[in-house]
This record gives C-alpha cells, sequence and structure tokens, in this order.
C-alpha cells in the first residue's frame, strides 16, 4: 500500500492522462458469441472481456435444479495470458469468490422465480486483464442477460471508486489498484436504486467513504448509458422511435 | 393511456407512470410501469406490455412446436423442444393405451434424431411439457429444411393474418411449417425455392423489428409490391381500442374479433380463467406475440384460483375453451374439436391463413357439424 | 459421459439426410465445395498484456491463443531446449455443450496434437531458448481459448497458434550474478517453417475438408495432417471410430499437402506485415 510515486499530478491528470472524475474508454458489442443465447464483448481500458449467457435451459446435474425458481450460476476466469505473470488455467480463489460477488451482484436484477427448474449460467472469460474486471464483468453480463431475453426487473451498471494520493478518483486501473490507498467496487441498479455489490479494501475515513461511494455510484450511472445505448444500437440500429410498417 | 406511443425499451425502463394494469414482459414499481425484457413497448386494451425481441421459448398449452427427438425411456421419449424444459411425448400416445414396452417396438416408430410437430397438452411450474402427436398434421415430419429462428419472433414471420408467410410461400412454391417455438422447416420441389424462402425467413428474423420489412422481403422474393385489397381488419374491428393507440393494434388486430367473441366473458385480464381462455385462444397464440404468457403470471394465476393448476383445467363454462389437457379423460368429443383445432393450426403454418382466421368460428362449427354427426351415428 | 462433449450433438435425421445426400453428389450444406475450406480471419497481437497473440476465426469456430514467456527449468531429458508448452480450453462460453471444468479428453488431444505439429516441425527452434545449459531456459506457453465452437477446432487452433507465436516477440532475458533479468528489451521469435494443419473427415464413403459442428456429428473417421513450408509431413492423427482405406489416406495426405500451402500463404501474409 505505501505509494512509491506520484499517481496524480499537478494538474490534476493521472497516469492514463485521465481527470479524477473520468471513466475509461468503455466499448461495448453486443451478440458477439454465435452459440450463445446472449454475449457481449467489453473493453473497458485496457480489460477486455467476453461474457455469454446461456439460458434459462435444463439443470444438469437434475439435482441442483430449485422447484420454485431459476438457478443462476455465475463463472468469472482470467484466460492465462491476460495478466503479466502467465496465471495458472485451473480457478483461483480469487475467482472463485468473483465468481460468487458477481452471482449475487446480478440475482436481484433477475426475476428467477419466472423460470422455475431451469438454469442459467453466466460466463465471464477475461481475456486481458486491467482493474476493475469484475466491475466490467458485470456490467457486460447484465447486457448479456438482457440480450438473452431474460426477465430482468433493471440492468445493473458497476464501476469502482478509490483513494489514490489522497484524493477520490473514479475507475482506478491497474496502476492506482496496486498502488493506491484504496479501492471500492460498486454496482447499482439505477432505477431501483439499489446496490448490489459493494467492497473496500483500503483505508478512508467517514468523509472520504461518503465521496468515494457518491462518486462510485455516479461511476455507476455514466456506465448505465454506456450498457443502454450497446442495447439499443443492437436491437433498433439508428432507429430511436418506433415506425410502423406502411400498408 | 391514450397519450402512449410505442416506444423501444430495456429492462429497468419506465414506460408511463400512473395506473395502468401490467401485462406481459412488464412489473409495476410504486407507480411506475417498468419494462422487464428488450423490446417495444405498447398500451393494450387493457394495460401495458412489452414485445420482447430476444428470448427462449417458454412452452405454453396448446402451442404447436417442431421438436425433435433426443432420447428415449422404456415408456416415453424425451423431445427437444428448443426451451428451457425439455418434453415427453408418452409412448402411450403414439401407441395406444394398451402400449406394452415389452410387445411395442418404440424405435420403430421414433428414433432419435426424428424431428415431430407436435402440440402441448400438459405444462405448469411443476412439470415439464407433455405432448401429443395424435391430430392430423402432427406427428413425424419426413421431410425438409429445418432451420431456428428466434421464438419471439415467429409471429412477425406469420405476419397478419398470415400473410408475411404467405408471401413467401407462394413466391418460393414451398410450404413452411412454423412451431410456436421457433422451428421451422421448409419443404418444397426445387431446392431453390427452399433456399430462397429459408434466406426470406431469416431475413424476417434479421429484421424483425425494422420498418416496411414486408416491402423488403417482397423485393428479396421479387414479388410485384400490391397492397393486398384485404379490408382493414384492424381498423374495423378495434373500435373499441383507444385510437391513439389504433396504429399499435395492427399488429394484434388478429385478435380483436376474437376477444369481441368473448364478450359475454368478464373482461377482467387478471381473472385467471380468462387469462387462460384467452391464451388457450390458437389465433392468438398464432398471431400475437403478447399473449405468450409467463410463468411468473401463471403462479399469479395458479395462486388467485385456490391453488388449482388453471393452466390445464378450463371449467365448462368456456365455451370455446380448445380441447382440455387432460389426457386422460379425453373424450371423443374432445378429439373432434382437437381434430378441428389442428386443421385450422396446420391452415395457418401451411399457409391457408383463411381458415386460421375464422379459427374461432371455426371451432364452433366444428363442434356443432360434430354433434350432428354424434346424433347421427 | 464427460468425454466426447461435443460429439454428442444430435443431429436431425432430416438434416443429417439432406447432408449426405448432397455430399453423394459432391455438395455440401452451405453450398461448399467437398475440398473448400470455411473463410479465414486472423488478427493478431489483440491482447497486450501477452508477448503475442492471435484470434482466429475459421467459419464460426473461433480460437484466441496468447504467449507468455517465463524462464524456467528445462524438461527432462531435453536439457539443452527451450520449453514449449501448448495448451488449450474449451470455454463453456464456447457452446451450450460445455461445463467449466478441467478439460475433457477431446480438449486434451486437441491441445496435443495442435503442439504435436508445431513441436515436431520445429517451427519454434529451442535450441535458441537455453539461457544457462541445462539449468535455466526460455519458456513458452501457448495458451488458446475457445471462443465459439462450430467445428474443426483442431485447425482453428492451430492457425490461432501459429499465427500469434508468427507476430510474437519475444522478451530478452540474461543472467547476471546467476539471476534472471529481464532487460526489458525484446527479439523476433527464432521461427525455422510455417507448420500448417488440415484436418478432413470421411462421412460414409467421401472425405471432406474442414469439418462444421454438424458434419462432425455424422463423421465415420477424422484425419488431421500437418505439413511444413516444405510441404513435408510432421505430424499426423487419426481420430475417431471410423477407419480409412489407404487409398483414401493417400488422396487424404495430398489434399493435406495443397491446402496447406493455401493456408500457409495466409499465414505468411502476417509475417510480412510483422516486419
Amino acid at each position: 500500500m505505501s505509494q512509491t510515486r506520484s499517481l496524480i499530478d499537478k494538474q490534476g491528470k493521472r497516469t492514463d492522462g485521465r481527470t479524477v472524475e473520468q471513466l475509461r474508454e468503455v466499448k461495448m458489442a453486443v451478440g458477439v458469441v454465435k452459440n450463445a443465447d446472449g454475449s457481449v464483448f467489453i473493453e473497458f481500458g485496457k480489460n477486455k472481456i467476453i461474457v455469454a449467457v446461456y439460458g434459462p435451459r435444463e439443470v444438469h446435474p437434475k439435482h441442483m435444479a430449485q422447484s420454485d425458481r431459476c438457478v443462476l450460476r455465475c463463472r468469472y476466469h482470467m484466460s492465462p495470458f491476460s495478466t503479466d505473470t502467465r496465471k495458472n488455467p485451473a480457478p483461483s480463489r480469487r475467482e472463485v469468490e468473483i465468481s460468487k460477488v458477481m452471482r449475487e451482484a446480478l440475482e436481484p436484477a433477475l426475476m428467477l422465480e419466472d423460470y422455475p427448474r431451469a438454469a442459467i449460467d453466466v460466463y465471464v472469460e477475461v481475456l486481458q486483464a486491467d482493474g476493475g474486471s469484475r466491475c466490467a464483468g458485470i456490467s457486460a453480463a447484465s447486457v448479456a442477460l438482457a440480450d438473452a431475453g431474460i426477465n430482468m426487473r433493471d440492468l445493473v451498471a458497476a464501476c469502482a471508486a478509490g483513494k489514490v494520493d489522497d484524493k477520490i478518483v473514479l475507475d482506478i486501473n491497474d496502476t492506482e489498484d496496486k498502488e493506491g490507498g484504496a479501492d471500492m467496487p460498486v454496482a447499482y441498479m439505477p432505477h431501483l436504486d439499489e446496490v448490489t455489490l459493494l467492497q473496500l479494501d483500503g483505508i478512508l475515513t467517514r468523509d472520504q467513504f461518503n465521496q468515494c461511494f457518491d462518486t462510485a455510484v455516479e461511476g455507476c450511472k455514466m456506465v448505465y448509458e454506456i450498457q443502454k445505448q450497446a442495447l439499443m444500437q443492437k436491437y433498433f440500429g439508428n432507429e430511436t422511435e418506433v415506425k410502423e410498417e406502411v400498408q | 393511456m391514450q397519450e402512449l406511443k410505442r416506444k423501444y425499451v430495456i429492462p429497468g425502463d419506465k414506460i408511463v407512470d400512473g395506473n395502468f394494469r401490467p401485462l406481459m414482459n412488464v412489473i409495476r414499481i410504486g407507480d411506475s410501469i417498468i419494462s422487464t425484457r428488450i423490446g417495444i413497448a405498447e398500451a393494450g386494451r387493457d394495460g401495458i406490455k412489452v414485445i420482447p425481441l430476444s428470448g427462449v421459448y417458454i412452452p405454453r398449452i396448446n402451442d404447436i412446436v417442431i421438436g425433435k427427438i433426443v432420447d428415449r425411456s422404456s415408456l416415453s421419449w424425451d423431445v427437444d423442444i428448443n426451451s428451457c424444459f425439455s418434453a415427453h411425448l408418452p409412448a402411450q400416445d403414439v401407441f395406444g393405451r394398451d402400449f406394452s414396452p415389452a410387445r411395442d417396438d418404440m424405435n420403430r416408430e421414433m428414433a432419435t434424431g426424428d424431428l415431430i410437430t407436435a402440440r402441448i397438452i400438459a405444462f405448469d411450474r411443476t412439470r415439464d411439457p407433455m405432448l401429443t402427436v395424435q391430430d392430423r398434421d402432427l406427428g413425424k415430419i419426413p421431410r425438409g429444411e429445418s432451420l431456428k429462428i428466434s421464438a419471439t419472433r415467429v409471429p412477425r414471420l406469420i405476419g397478419k393474418r398470415g400473410s408475411m408467410i404467405q408471401t413467401i410461400e407462394q413466391a418460393t412454391q414451398t410450404r413452411v411449417i412454423i412451431g410456436q417455438n421457433g422451428v421451422v422447416v421448409v419443404t418444397g420441389r426445387s431446392q431453390g425455392g427452399i433456399e430462397l424462402a429459408v434466406k426470406a425467413i431469416k431475413m424476417v428474423e434479421e429484421e424483425a423489428h425494422t420498418s416496411n420489412l414486408t416491402q423488403r422481403i417482397k423485393v428479396l422474393l421479387n414479388v410485384p409490391d400490391t397492397t393486398p385489397a384485404q379490408p382493414q381488419l384492424s381498423q374495423s374491428t378495434s373500435s373499441s381500442v383507444p385510437a391513439a393507440m389504433s396504429a399499435t393494434s395492427k399488429d394484434i388486430s388478429e385478435v380483436s374479433p376474437t376477444k369481441s367473441e368473448l364478450q359475454s366473458a368478464p373482461n377482467d385480464i387478471q381473472q385467471p380463467l380468462r387469462k387462460e381462455q384467452q391464451s388457450q385462444d390458437k389465433e392468438e397464440q398464432e398471431q400475437q406475440p403478447s399473449s405468450r404468457h409467463h410463468l411468473g403470471q401463471e403462479k399469479a394465476s395458479v395462486s388467485s384460483s385456490d391453488g388449482s393448476p388453471s393452466s390445464s383445467s378450463p371449467t365448462s363454462a368456456d365455451a370455446i375453451s380448445l380441447p382440455s389437457s387432460h389426457s386422460k379423460s379425453r373424450s371423443q368429443d374432445e378429439r373432434g374439436r382437437k381434430s378441428d383445432d389442428q386443421r385450422s393450426v396446420a391452415g395457418v403454418t401451411g399457409g391457408d391463413t383463411r381458415k386460421a382466421k375464422t379459427y374461432v368460428k371455426g371451432v364452433h362449427e366444428g363442434l356443432q357439424e360434430h354433434d350432428k354427426k354424434e346424433a347421427n351415428s | 459421459m464427460s468425454a466426447s462433449k461435443r460429439s454428442t450433438i444430435i443431429v436431425e435425421h432430416l438434416r443429417r439426410q439432406q447432408m449426405l445426400d448432397l455430399i453423394s453428389v459432391g455438395k455440401r450444406l452451405q453450398g461448399r465445395a467437398l475440398d473448400e475450406m470455411r473463410p479465414l480471419e486472423i488478427e493478431v497481437d489483440i491482447i497486450k498484456k501477452a508477448n503475442g497473440s492471435a484470434k482466429v476465426k475459421l467459419g464460426d469456430s473461433e480460437v484466441v491463443a496468447g504467449i507468455k514467456v517465463e524462464t524456467g527449468e528445462p524438461f527432462e531429458g531435453l536439457e539443452n531446449k527451450g520449453a514449449l508448452i501448448i495448451q488449450a480450453e474449451v470455454l463453456p462460453i464456447a457452446s451450450p455443450h460445455v461445463e467449466p471444468g478441467p478439460p475433457d479428453e477431446d480438449t486434451i488431444e486437441l491441445a496435443r496434437v495442435v503442439d504435436r505439429g508445431i513441436r515436431e516441425s520445429e517451427m519454434l527452434n529451442l535450441d535458441k531458448l537455453v539461457l544457462v545449459p541445462g539449468k535455466i531456459v526460455y519458456t513458452v506457453f501457448v495458451d488458446c481459448s475457445i471462443i465459439n465452437t462450430d467445428g474443426n477446432l483442431l485447425d482453428a487452433t492451430s492457425y490461432a497458434v501459429v499465427s500469434a507465436l508468427l507476430s510474437c516477440k519475444l522478451p530478452v532475458f540474461e543472467i547476471h550474478d546467476g539471476k534472471v533479468v529481464d532487460t526489458g528489451k525484446t527479439q523476433d521469435p527464432p521461427l525455422t517453417t510455417i507448420p500448417v494443419s488440415i484436418t478432413q473427415v470421411r462421412i460414409g464413403d467421401t472425405i471432406i475438408l474442414d469439418p462444421t459442428a454438424e458434419e462432425e456429428a455424422c463423421m465415420n473417421a477424422r484425419i488431421t495432417i500437418t505439413t511444413n513450408s516444405e510441404s513435408c509431413y510432421a505430424a499426423i492423427q487419426k481420430g475417431f471410430t471410423g477407419g480409412f482405406t489407404i487409398e483414401q489416406i493417400k488422396k487424404a495426405a495430398e489434399t493435406a499437402r495443397i491446402k496447406g500451402e493455401q493456408v500457409r500463404a495466409k499465414l505468411q501474409e502476417l509475417t510480412n506485415k510483422n516486419g
């Protein structure tokens, strides 16, 4: 946690040239995996993540099925070449935990009771990791679920904020994550005004916490606009209003 | 409600504020109606709904589906109906009640990999869909080229009163069987015709929501673009629909006459049986996307009808309810009704949409005819 | 049975019959010729954190390969050679028939056949990847992630590995005071040849090139033949339950040379672009 160099320069610019309240560049493409029911490729800064959704579908093994609701399964996995040093392809404890918190972040948005005895599988594959991959993964997964046509109360947008050089900054990148002071990933449903993921590692004062949390939620709202745009683009192209077919 | 224009929505989008009834793919949160799907939001006569543009097929009783035999146990076949639930076709349905696993060779009738047209006779939250092939035009599909489209695009592929599929069939000299589950089988004499039909079907799927699709399909098929001289049924029958919605009701216009025939029934969508009647209306199922009802709503139905499995219990008062799903207590009379039902559906899928259009009447007439026959015999 | 998950796709009888009918008159579904490959798209250097990477699309089969270079001990018996490790995972995103978990026997065969083609053709000159003979060598990991499956993963994966190798830059490691130091510089990999894998399957009595998943579900036997830049054979794997006649094998071997040349020309473009 000790800081070895300044991560914010005198002009308030960060290591990658952003201001403290600026998101990295985010690109989302919907429907990229042909075999999947729903899929998204997201580039969030240097993160490159593919999310595919299969389902609702039959549960295998059968005994995992629940009679009154759908089972949501989530797998966050990093490709061996996604990190600076090669990652063993076997799932690590970190990946298992992230899979779990992702599932719990997405579940409140899903109307799982509509698909009893079925399963929805969300597979998040990180091809290139760059700080904030869980948030990017959740944001993409939520869009992929909508693409799969699963009933949802809301989309889930996720973004992290953190503390760097004692300043609260939005959307911390890999360097800031490793060398900065605190990291707070947040997932948020903008219409329902509900936080579905909140983690923190690092020390924050009470004021810093409030500011950091608010900053992260603001970031989620920015991500939501990108999610919305990606979905609209896929399904409606450039048409923004319904045109009636002239007969 | 009159103010509401159709609009594109994604999950979580607020469609409208106020005291509207949530119908399909929407939920009420506080004072707002919220979409739960990507699709087109519109106001129906009874409330707000979203016509979805993606999603897997969820079975409904009386749907005609095209399934693939994927496995077999000693008493039934497992059928992949392109859904999250795998369906069962009991051997008794094919061999009759005195089926004996020891004597009858199930493989001779249907084997893994066969495609069948079947009707869903039972399905609810607690059990997987059960199929029957005992109706006219049901059973093994002997030939043809199959393809899958999203089940949400089926209504668009059929078109208003079957106009779209009829256009494709006529221009390509093919026959197209459409399962509600999105599986489509094309047959025809010439390979070229089949290929063109497949191309057109895929185009409908890709561009289902876009404007002027019919024209573009006609261009693809090289059909002169003349507006069919059909009476605008939607205009004449949708008088009960708020004026601002008349445009939007075009797509669901087929339903309007049906509903008017149902006038005698209490006009309350929340009554479960009423809902079932509607969902059992073949025409509505065939041509109206929004009639798809979801398990969540089915659950509501169940709970509000004293826990009885409403989806499989049409009441006797339910005059036009289709043949019940009580396969065991299937009477001759019901068989008669079924075959009539079947003819109508085959009509739609086979291109003769006239029959489908007059479907509800058809059932009544069929019943009367049948009654006469019964009386004569 | 966890094994052979991908081959449990049940093809409808109608579809199968249609396929067989077409093949008997020398045609295929999608209007392809019997010896025609699907379109091959290659994108390299898509993962900046890797030392080399490539995304290959062969029809609808899609594979990403990434190279990570480290140092380590040499393999036993190969003390004076660098280590090359090729692994593959069919990701669960790739198809509804894949489940998460350790690779099944099909995937292990896939990685080993791809590995054999690269290794035996000596594409990468491992003799030049030694730092301290017998003690410290370069370890080149090539990990392949299959993103979408539609048949012939063997060739798609092989092309991804070859493309990644062709476009990679190896880090320059040096030994200072007995310790490995990453100099921060990069070097071109010591490449000698471009191996090309060509997979053919037999359906009935007909041999077809580059099968789709549907065609693989109907196949009787499969053969994968890798040739090098001199059009010599470097590795062969006959797969699946059926066999081939001697004549069929010889014909398949010829096809692999001819088609291999065409694919090699495409792969060669990468090196030209790369410098």
